[in-house]
């Protein structure tokens, strides 16, 4: 977690306290409509993808290639299960059940380019953060909600497709993997991929 | 100046939190009243229910209000409650009798009702209510209460049908002490309601295949 706060605050000096990023140009925006697939542990609550979500990150373009950024995310994943009967070692209760799990990172991400040049230009990125997570069971109108904030780290890989020769903006397609722990009600983590379409644009 | 990289970042991370954590979907939107009752049923797994042949059942509910006892109740709906208990009793094997046969078992019906939407812990509600049972309805006058069960606490205003199964068998052996050997609950959206009694019973029973005694 120690490690985790020393990337975060580097990345938030670069963007911040760079007096020439305007003079630059660097600075660049990426919106993005998110789709979730639940994996491993969050598949425990959640089978159902999540066609909820967004991501979108502020990125300092320190050459054509290398860029640094604070990001955001979010996605709600829902899903309810038709009455059954729960049994436990004293008793059984039966119930609707419906799950519902939001997660919101806030990463910094360090993201490269692979090529320079060409119509296609692949990615590769990582980040890592913190995560706010809202947990909410319902076993019938009754519910016991919880928020948690854990540590996550994303790995991620797509493609830029610029919008022009001469400009930064580009449409992206990309594919992020959320490592993110829980620990909590029985299952150790929320981890999930993420399918990316959006856009990135210089803000001047 | 980075003003306006600052207030960028600010206001970007300031609506992200604002308006995707908007995005969420209402668990409770369009949650039909079927959808919103749970049934809970609790027991004591060193119980041999077999063992038991014979019950009574009072012919009354005892009403709960935020913990208070505000009195018995013999409505529809009560009469509902217990003819279908009576029903699913006797097939079950459980004969039922008057309390001066001295039965096995006793039943006791109750409607708890929670208009504060505080967190409400059952355990305490049975600390009150155990008060208000009156052993000497069934021929243990001075007898306590004892329930071994929890149901968790809710922060939510609702009803709830309870159902206690309770052991007069063996109250003396135990220390004068009455014990809740089965509980069923039904909690949640019309609970009250005389159409759902059988939908509510038969559940409890459904899930309590143990309770059943031999011929």
């Amino acid at each position: 977690m120690k490690s985790l706060s020393k990337f975060i605050i580097v990345i938030a000096v670069v963007l911040f306290a760079n007096n020439s990023l305007k003079a630059q140009n660097g600075l660049e925006m990426n919106v993005n409509y998110n789709v979730g697939l639940p994996t491993t542990g969050l598949k425990d609550y959640i089978t159902k993808p999540s066609f909820r979500g967004f991501t979108g990150s502020l990125d300092y373009a320190i050459n054509s290639q290398l860029r640094v950024g604070l990001g955001i995310g979010f996605n709600d994943y829902y899903q309810k299960y038709p009455r059954q009967v729960y049994n436990n070692n004293d008793g059984a209760i039966s119930a609707v059940i419906r799950n519902s799990i939001q997660q919101t990172p806030l990463t910094a991400h360090i993201n490269y380019t692979i090529t320079k040049t060409g119509f296609i230009r692949p990615y590769v990125g990582a980040g890592a953060g913190v995560n706010f997570i809202s947990f909410d069971q319902y076993l019938g109108e009754f519910d016991n909600p919880t928020t948690k904030t854990k540590a996550i780290a994303q790995g991620e890989a797509g493609v830029f497709i610029p919008l022009s020769r001469y400009s930064s903006t580009a449409v992206k397609i990309g594919g992020t993997y959320n490592f993110a722990p829980f620990n909590e009600f029985g299952t150790n983590n929320l981890n999930a991929w993420g399918i990316q379409a959006g856009i990135r644009f210089p803000l001047h | 100046m980075n003003w306006n990289i600052k207030s960028t970042t600010l206001c970007f991370l300031a609506i992200g939190f604002l308006v995707l954590n908007g995005c969420k979907k209402d668990p409770l939107k369009n949650l039909s009243n079927d959808d919103s009752r749970i049934y809970i049923s609790n027991y004591d797994s060193t119980i041999n229910f077999a063992s038991y042949k014979t019950y009574s059942i009072a012919d009354s509910a005892l009403v709960m209000e935020d913990n208070h006892f505000l009195g018995r109740v013999h409505g529809n709906y009560e009469t509902a409650v217990i003819s279908q208990l009576k029903q699913l009793m006797q097939q079950r094997g459980y004969t039922l009798v008057d309390t001066s046969a001295k039965p096995d078992l006793a039943i006791n019906v109750s409607e708890v009702i929670n208009t504060q939407t505080t967190i409400f812990s059952y355990d305490d509600y049975w600390d009150s209510y155990g008060y208000y049972y009156d052993p000497g309805y069934y021929g243990y006058p001075g007898y306590g209460y004892y329930s071994p069960y929890s149901y968790g606490s809710y922060t939510v205003a609702s009803a709830a049908l309870e159902v206690d199964l309770l052991d007069l068998k063996n109250a003396t052996a135990d220390g004068n002490k009455i014990t809740a050997i089965w509980v069923g609950l039904a909690r949640g959206e019309d609970v009250f309601d005389t159409n759902n009694v059988s939908t509510e019973i038969s559940t409890l029973f459904a899930q309590s295949p143990y309770l059943k005694t031999s011929n």
